[in-house]
């Protein structure tokens, strides 16, 4: 085996049971390279959470391995996880800046002074485009601004792996679209190796530069689609031809097996 | 803005206590017996305090209040925290919550009475008895209303369980703790009352009581106004804290 090849969590045989003993994942193999951004489309119950809370090291008991750069993930604890959750998981109790300063000490960003700490939170700020809100409380801020503020504070952690559960569904589609925008924007200046959950076809699109499909048979294999528009401007994305043939393709899979 | 709808705010609470005076002087024409002096006279009667005695008075029921509700905050946040936390000890103490929080805390004054005298302790033990319950329930609740994607966050990054309890257990049980105190001060007031009742000189029960017996109504009456003072100081701090610390949950 290459070296190249182990460059990047690699999730092999994993299974998964729910506390009854239902299976939630059945034997799942995935190879995300290191630096690259995958997204996850699937029906709901299809095991997509449970992929990422078992990534995470949420899930104490399953079997088969996940490993990171040939390291197993649970037993290291040098590989660092910026987690976002579709309910923000941000504590109401600390402000914007508190939030991601908790954040920092806690995945022990220690090497860094006071003064760097407070730097890195102010820019992860300004790019996700809410400085202005750095001393406001959680509940005061829209979904939208929330959001922005848990992934300000899954980058500012500079984590080696991120991972989005369905972080964009509880927006409205005009603000969905400007934080797709500035989350890959963001994505694109610091490249983290990122698995993204959506249940929206587009988004998956949009933001992926592989498509993994899951289906509701948990027998069946992951299907893995290449997406050829993730070189292309964003902008462009919507309204090229490819989008077009890719959600159509995306669409008719979804028929077949969900 | 905000400071004309407190000033608003002000004067309805103002006006509030004028009609009250009004209804009371009233009652008094109508009743026209010793029983109801005239607002007037109780007043007079209040600045004719002295001002050592009544200090006294109201220092020994705040030193009791104040207690009674640390204990209670003690006592209440660390099952509440326990059964928040952990199914078993939920599954274990919440029938005795259930079947315990009906009684009439008031009635078990005779034998809090019984069992640690007439002395401080007994009153301190009252207050503390109403408070607990409430605050047992309500952190437990609290704690158990955060979700748990807030604990999720900060386990994927590696905090202990130190770290999160820090962050975000206790956090979660102190923010109902002030609505709580809220609520139950008016009952522990009242229950502070009745044990000043017995077995003490010093007091505002004892005060009003003793006022009573020796029929000076006007004292009697400069009393209850004294106590509702008290009373009424201590939401004002309530509030205070809540204004304070409670930052977070107004959506401004």
């Amino acid at each position: 085996m290459s070296y190249l090849r182990n460059r990047g969590l690699d999730i092999r045989n994993l299974t998964v049971e729910y506390q009854g003993g239902q299976a939630a994942l059945k034997s799942v193999d995935l190879f995300l390279p290191e630096h690259s951004i995958y997204t996850i489309l699937g029906p709901s119950g299809c095991g997509k959470s449970t992929l990422l809370r078992s990534i995470a090291g949420l899930v104490k008991t399953y079997h088969g391995e996940i490993s990171y750069n040939g390291k197993a993930l649970p037993e290291q604890d040098q590989v660092l996880i910026g987690l976002v959750p579709q309910n923000y998981g941000l504590l109401p109790w600390k402000t914007v800046q508190s939030n991601i300063r908790t954040a920092m000490r806690i995945s022990n960003s220690g090497t860094l002074t006071k003064q760097q700490q407070e730097q890195r939170i102010t820019n992860w700020l300004e790019s996700m485009g809410i400085a202005d809100l750095a001393h406001r409380y959680p509940l005061s801020l829209s979904g939208g601004q929330q959001q922005r503020v848990a992934i300000a504070r899954a980058f500012a952690i500079s984590p080696q792996i991120m991972l989005l559960d369905e972080p964009f569904s509880a927006l409205d589609a005009i603000t969905r679209e400007e934080i797709q925008r500035i989350f890959l924007g963001n994505w694109n200046s610091l490249p983290t190796t990122t698995l993204f959950v959506t249940h929206d076809v587009e988004e998956a699109i949009l933001l992926g530069e592989k498509i993994i499909m899951m289906t509701s048979n948990k027998e069946d294999p992951l299907i893995v689609m290449d997406n050829p528009l993730f070189s292309i401007k964003p902008e462009e994305k919507r309204d090229s031809e490819q989008f077009f043939q890719l959600s159509k393709e995306i669409r008719k899979v979804m028929q077949e097996k969900w | 803005m905000v400071t004309k709808k407190r000033f608003s705010h002000l004067i309805r609470l103002i006006g509030v206590l004028l009609g009250m005076n009004l209804i009371w002087y009233l009652l008094y024409l109508l009743i026209d017996h010793t029983i109801l002096p005239s607002p007037l006279d109780v007043y007079v009667s209040l600045f004719h305090l002295e001002g050592q005695e009544v200090a006294t008075h109201i220092g020994y029921s705040l030193s009791r209040v104040f207690v009674g509700v640390i204990l209670a905050l003690i006592i209440g946040m660390l099952i509440g925290i326990l059964m928040g936390c952990s199914a078993l000890w939920n599954k274990l103490l919440d029938p005795v919550i259930y079947l315990t929080y009906p009684i009439p805390k008031i009635a078990l004054l005779p034998v809090v009475m019984l069992f640690f005298g007439l002395g401080e302790s007994s009153k301190i033990l009252m207050v503390m008895l109403i408070l607990v319950f409430q605050i047992i329930i309500s952190v437990r609740d609290g704690v158990k209303a955060i979700p748990q994607n807030t604990y999720d966050v900060l386990s994927s990054i590696g905090a202990g369980r130190v770290q999160k309890f820090w962050h975000v257990t206790l956090p979660g049980a102190l923010s109902v703790i002030l609505s709580t105190i809220r609520i139950s001060l008016g009952t522990a007031l009242s229950v502070l009352f009745f044990t000043e009742i017995y077995g003490t000189e010093y007091g505002m029960g004892y005060f009003i009581m003793d006022a009573w017996l020796r029929m000076d109504y006007k004292e009697m009456y400069a009393g209850i106004l004294l106590f509702s003072l008290v009373g009424f100081v201590l939401f004002l701090l309530v509030d205070l804290c809540e204004h304070k610390f409670m930052k977070w949950r107004k959506s401004v």
